[in-house]
């Protein structure tokens, strides 16, 4: 396409890929100031949820099922402060976080400005793609990960800890039961990492890193709106968020690794079909900004 | 590569191939399954009955997956809204549940919720449930006499042949007049060769198309039922094994020992017993008499309709939740289309296996037949 792509590939086949690029990506995410205050209030929900359990906790062993799932576990161990907040955040908060991170991989670039001047040093299109990737998966990765962090500590400050009990009724050790907790963020980030994918997508349609955002965000919103409604069944199984609840599996005993492989694949798919399809856009399009 | 540079608009095909190969490979993955053919030595409907009541299997595990689509109408507060989601999976949705079985006394039955499990584990003469909804726990002993003695396995007939061979054979003679049996080349149920037992009702009235019994080839254990309505392609109800090992599974996965904080109900023999004698108190032998004066069958085999009289409104007695409930009956009836004949009015409700028909005059007819032969059977 242009001398920039051409000089991208490298001179002699031998030469070793620089890491420099990508550290100077993720580097560039996270001394960005928004996604620092984004990180912030992650953390910052399962503090307040947790508050507010340690506040008026009482009436909730009452009611059976009361609140949100996990929620009636919180205040006998606070292992489930962390659990309870990830299933609140998966809603809305953590695909806003990587809808935020997505949207100005490409787009905020282009919006800036910055993106020919990117497009100048000696990088190929693909690897410029490849590295903006990188920085939203590790940003997938992070996001439940703090959230974890954060309401384990909160959770044990409160309520203590001690040994877990599971959906099956069985109860393991606190140090099996962070095991699993590390599961269900690596499984949440390879959901996410899929949202991320569709996501840099989108970043690559447009030069104003809101509108993807916005569209990511409002994707994600009406993929959970169509899971509710049955006489869509047909259409569930191809669902982005359909499996992301698929968590819970982690959390039976003894774990069934094969009720999680549908979401994983479904990921795969997901990351697939959109990173080629963004691939297809940025390396074929004529950048003006 | 160059071909990409030269022309850009031909990188679309990459995402283009992407998406086609992933949704393909998914819809292709089901229609292998369904479309495979293993080659079984052919056995007959009777020697299929045998093997299965002569099966003897020291454990297996798996995952059970049911799923429903009856074509129901859309109900208000049934189908539709949070909350109902429980009882709308059996009608139409799926459910899945995990089973571990190792012999007459150990059994464990999960059935999976998203972020939710109810369990029913027997271990010995213990039997506990437990759901995680609500963390509470429910512990039953079974009688001494009891526990030890194996089930008597249902499909036995009742005049209890002495061989298998003569009861499968008596089996079938006693469901020839009203049904067809035959069997299938064979099917695959997760992932396993199996034969499947092919039940047609003789009498065309009927909405039930096909009743098919999938058992395994090797340990000739069910492993699948598809329930299809007339003319149908996909089965109205199936209930089958996804997955299916035949290892015993562990003694840990019976043991449970409710965990702190859990509400543990135990209802003690004599708590049992009370509740027996309760039933068989004379108010409630009235109670149950006067049901089953108001209920009859109306017809035979396939097309047999249960006539039945709606409850009274004794609505005063029940408590908030039966009145609350009674209520909601109510307003889903409301919703059903008016229909009426000769035989009086009443409403309707059709779906592709029954058909339930509610009078006005306070019946209820059900049966797997068109509405024409509940309209007859109320006229009756």
């Amino acid at each position: 396409m242009s001398a920039v792509e051409v000089s991208g590939v490298p001179a002699t086949p031998v030469r070793r890929v620089s890491t420099r690029f990508l550290r100077s990506e993720l580097r560039l995410i996270a001394v960005r100031r928004r996604n620092q205050v984004g990180l912030a209030a992650l953390a910052a929900v399962p503090i307040v949820l947790a508050v507010a359990m340690k506040v008026a906790a009482p009436d909730t062993s009452d009611r059976p099922g009361g609140g949100p799932d996990f929620f009636a576990q919180i205040t006998g161990n606070g292992f489930f402060v962390a659990l309870a907040a990830l299933g609140v955040e998966l809603g809305l908060f953590l695909p806003i976080a990587i809808a935020m991170l997505a949207g100005d991989a490409v787009a905020g670039e282009a919006n800036q400005g910055t993106l020919r001047y990117l497009l100048t040093v000696p990088v190929g299109r693909t690897r410029l793609l490849a590295v903006k990737y990188a920085g939203i998966v590790a940003g997938a990765f992070l996001a439940p990960l703090v959230v974890a962090v954060s309401g384990l500590v909160i959770g044990l400050i409160l309520f203590g800890g001690g040994d877990v009990t599971l959906l099956s009724g069985t109860q393991v050790g606190f140090g099996e039961a962070l095991l699993r907790l590390l599961g269900v963020c690596l499984f949440l980030g390879v959901c996410l990492s899929a949202l991320g994918a569709l996501g840099l997508f989108l970043s690559t349609l447009t030069e104003q890193p809101m509108g993807a955002t916005i569209a990511l965000t409002m994707l994600t919103v009406a993929s959970f709106v169509l899971q509710q409604i049955p006489q869509l069944d047909w259409l569930h199984p191809y669902l982005l968020t359909r499996h992301w609840q698929d968590f819970g599996e982690l959390l039976r005993d003894p774990v069934s690794f094969d009720a999680l492989t549908p979401g994983l694949l479904s990921a795969g798919a997901y990351i697939l079909v959109f990173l080629s399809a963004a691939w297809a856009r940025f390396a074929g399009r004529d950048i003006t900004s | 590569m160059s071909v990409f540079r030269s022309r850009p608009a031909l990188r679309w095909l990459v995402p283009a191939a992407a998406a086609v190969v992933v949704i393909g490979g998914g819809a292709a993955a089901g229609t292998i399954v369904a479309s495979a053919d293993p080659s079984l030595p052919e056995r007959s409907a009777a020697q299929l009955l045998v093997d299965v009541q002569n099966a003897k299997v020291d454990g297996f595990s798996g995952t059970v997956v049911q799923t429903a689509d009856l074509g129901l109408p859309s109900l208000p507060g049934v189908t539709s809204g949070a909350g109902s989601s429980e009882i709308m999976n059996l009608v139409a949705g799926s459910n899945t549940a995990r089973v571990w079985y190792a012999g007459e006394d150990k059994a464990r039955l999960a059935l999976m919720g998203t972020l939710g499990e109810t369990d029913v584990i027997r271990n010995g003469s213990d039997v506990w449930m437990w759901r995680s909804a609500d963390s509470s726990a429910t512990h039953f002993k079974l009688p001494a006499d009891k526990a030890g003695k194996p089930a008597k396995p249902q499909a036995l007939p009742s005049g209890v042949p002495s061989t298998p061979q003569e009861a499968a054979d008596a089996a079938l003679a006693a469901i020839d007049p009203t049904t067809a049996v035959t069997t299938t080349g064979a099917a695959k149920v997760a992932g396993r060769d199996a034969y499947e037992l092919v039940l047609s009702p003789r009498d065309t009235a009927s909405l039930v198309g096909q009743v098919r019994l999938a058992i395994d080839a090797e340990k000739h254990i069910p492993l699948g039922v598809d329930v299809y309505a007339k003319g149908a392609n996909n089965p109205a109800v199936r209930v089958a094994f996804q997955q299916v090992s035949f290892e015993v599974p562990d003694a840990e996965q019976f043991t449970f020992n409710p965990p702190p904080g859990t509400k543990v109900t135990e209802p003690s023999e004599a708590d049992i017993a009370e509740e027996r004698a309760k039933a068989t108190t004379p108010e409630a032998e009235k109670a149950q008499k006067e049901a089953a004066e108001g209920t009859k069958v109306v017809g035979k085999g396939w097309t047999s309709v249960l006539v039945a009289k709606m409850p009274k409104g004794d609505d005063a007695k029940a408590d908030n939740g039966a009145a609350g409930a009674a209520g909601q009956l109510d307003a889903i009836v409301g919703t059903l289309p008016k229909t009426s004949g000769t035989w009086g009015s009443g409403r309707l409700l059709t779906s592709a296996l029954f058909s339930a028909l509610i009078t006005d005059d306070g019946r209820i007819l059900v049966g797997a037949v068109a509405p024409e032969k509940l309209y007859e059977a109320a006229g009756k």
